[in-house]
């Protein structure tokens, strides 16, 4: 095979040409090194870089292939993962000083997954701390840049991950979403990002934000990347250490080019009319909805009615969940301890306001009023009650239509500091929370850059829980029409990362 | 009826957050703001309609065999104290629980 850059390849392209012998995991592992060093310093994706794992990972994958043994969907292919992923021999720190020196006790089911299918590690990236946010600028050690934009945000809080894959520095990148910590930056950045059904991807190992809400999933530049990613995630059926973990024994790929002719499309025009919906991702909507249709699909029009109290919902239960699971930063076993102290009163309570930033702080402050005495029965409880109402919405919804085709977010990638209000920080994820309220998977889909902005428009799919495929089915036939497929972000393509 | 800032006060030593006077400010102002938005959530009739407290509606209790599971999950000793700001003798360690009574020593 001639030389080509290891940006332009598919997962599925590099594992068939270590597997053939065209090159070895090793020159690909190192390419993914060089394209890091090359392109890193202006988009600062990654948190670190585990060069050593991942040239340990590649030869143990060439080693495989020398004595004959069969590879991994994933051979050779490099990866990255967010930050609050705990992979032995490197740090997770969940962007948090809270967590700056904390060594990967052991390694997480995702992780793992993907490395028993042949993946090379190539380090963990940055994020929103401890995933609170929608731009990656809360982020204890530095901004992530788009690499669309450098003078914009990412989104978040999966924001290096989704920037990683976007500037072509690996080839898949796994982010968790709570709220639409996925969708969102792959939306920003021009990248697929799926947030599987709840309790299809096994949650050990990932430090819990909201654990009735988060679930993690891959991000790639091509929707058959992420089913890839996606087989590699659920194969080994369900993680007997995540008790919400379900069998999920789909193959991924299996109905990727399945046509989308007579299958039903749902849109809903009360939030096409949403304000603060941009007229970019509007445009993006309809064409989506005119491909779908060329290729034989059926438009239907849905309704949500409460999805309009999502936000509401969502900032009841999501507080409340982070402050149960974050009063375990106590400074005792793991994280910052405030030196000198002479109660356990006091090294706990200054630990955690020196370990933690704003936005951490805000979080567990909502939560810990919401949950307090007369306070619960007047939002937690009823919050949980609209929760049913959001779940039945769709339920009746996916009566009438197989997906439904909504805008990931309002608005193309924004400027560093431009939303600097925390409440008005959390629409950005208007369209995105009703899904993990209800449980259900998601995906967002790139549609090429609008033409006012230049920069990264995109739509999102969201469908019944348990039927993510028939998501990436729909996203592969949008791919199809709407979108070029494998784009890297033109400053960043073929910048180092040459495979020799 | 907004919060007011010693309410906000004892919601953070409740959470174990000690606050500065300058951020206990802010955080009031966040705090009343962020229940604002909830708003929505107070405007129904939920008479009659069940919680989901989880998306997984029929979750129960996940009970092992009671059998010690060394081999896979349990941290030995030294990686579990690796992360801690103090350990001594195979433990963690932490300043005095009751006050000057019974420090450390």
């Amino acid at each position: 095979m001639c030389a080509a850059n290891l940006d332009q390849l598919s997962a599925s392209q590099i594992a068939a040409g270590v597997a053939a012998g065209d090159f070895t995991a090793v020159e690909v592992a190192r390419a993914a090194l060089d394209a890091v060093e090359q392109r890193d310093g202006e988009v600062q994706a990654f948190l670190q870089v585990s060069a050593d794992l991942a040239i340990a990972a590649a030869e143990a994958t060439d080693a495989a292939r020398a004595a004959g043994r069969p590879l991994g969907p994933l051979a050779g292919v490099p990866v990255a993962f967010k930050d609050n992923m705990n992979l032995v021999g490197t740090r997770t720190t969940c962007a948090s000083r809270m967590l700056e020196g904390y060594e990967s006790p052991y390694t997480a089911t995702c992780v793992q997954r993907l490395l028993d299918a042949g993946a090379t590690p190539v380090g963990k990236t940055n994020m929103d701390e401890f995933a609170f946010g929608s731009s990656t600028e809360s982020s204890a050690f530095h901004p992530t840049y788009n690499p669309w934009d450098t003078t914009r945000v990412p989104g978040g809080s999966s924001g290096g991950s989704a920037a990683a894959v976007a500037a072509g520095e690996v080839t898949v990148a796994l982010g968790s979403d709570t709220g639409g910590s996925i969708r969102q930056p792959a939306s920003l950045c021009g990248v697929v990002g799926m947030k599987p059904t709840y309790g299809a991807v096994s949650r050990y190992g990932v430090v819990a934000f909201g654990s009735s809400l988060d679930q993690v999933g891959p991000f790639g530049r091509r929707v058959e990347d992420v089913a890839l990613a996606m087989n590699a995630l659920v194969a080994a059926g369900r993680d007997p250490y995540d008790s919400t973990s379900q069998d999920c024994p789909v193959d991924f790929l299996e109905h990727l080019e399945d046509p989308v002719e007579g299958r039903t499309v749902g849109v809903v025009p009360q939030l096409l009319e949403a304000e603060g919906l941009s007229r970019e991702e509007r445009t993006a909507i309809q064409q989506a909805t005119v491909a779908l249709e060329a290729q034989g699909a059926r438009v239907v029009e849905v309704e949500l009615p409460n999805i309009a109290s999502a936000i509401a919902a969502y900032y009841v239960i999501a507080p409340c969940e982070a402050f149960s699971n974050l009063a375990r930063f106590d400074g005792v076993r793991y994280g910052y301890q405030e030196p000198g102290c002479s109660t356990l009163a006091e090294q706990t309570s200054l630990s955690r306001a020196h370990g933690f930033g704003e936005e951490a702080k805000r979080r567990q402050m909502l939560g810990a009023y919401l949950l307090s005495s007369g306070v619960y029965d007047k939002y937690y409880y009823p919050a949980q009650q609209v929760r049913t109402l959001i779940t039945a919405d769709y339920v009746r919804a996916y009566e009438k239509c197989d997906v439904i085709l909504l805008p990931a977010t309002p608005r193309t990638a924004f400027r560093f500091g431009e939303i600097s209000d925390p409440t008005e920080m959390y629409a950005s994820d208007m369209f995105t929370i009703s899904n993990n309220i209800a449980g259900n998977g998601g995906i967002s889909v790139p549609m090429g850059v609008g033409a006012e902005s230049g920069l990264p428009v995109s739509v999102q799919l969201q469908g019944p829980a348990f039927k993510d495929r028939s998501l990436l089915t729909f996203a592969r036939a949008i791919e199809r029409s709407c979108s070029a497929e494998g784009v890297v972000a033109p400053a960043f393509a073929g910048k180092g990362g040459e495979l020799q | 009826m907004p919060l007011t800032r010693e309410e906000v006060a004892g919601i953070a030593d409740y959470a174990r957050i000690a606050l500065t006077d300058a951020e206990l400010d802010e955080m009031t102002t966040y705090m009343n703001e962020a229940v604002e938005l909830l708003e929505p959530i107070r405007q129904y009739d939920l008479e009659g309609v069940e919680p989901t407290f989880h998306p997984i509606g029929d979750l129960s209790n996940v009970m092992s065999d009671d059998v010690p599971d060394t081999s896979v999950r349990a941290l030995p000793i030294d990686v579990a104290l690796e992360n801690a700001g103090a350990s001594r003798d195979r433990s963690f360690r932490v300043p005095s629980i009751l006050g000057d009574q019974g420090g450390d020593r």
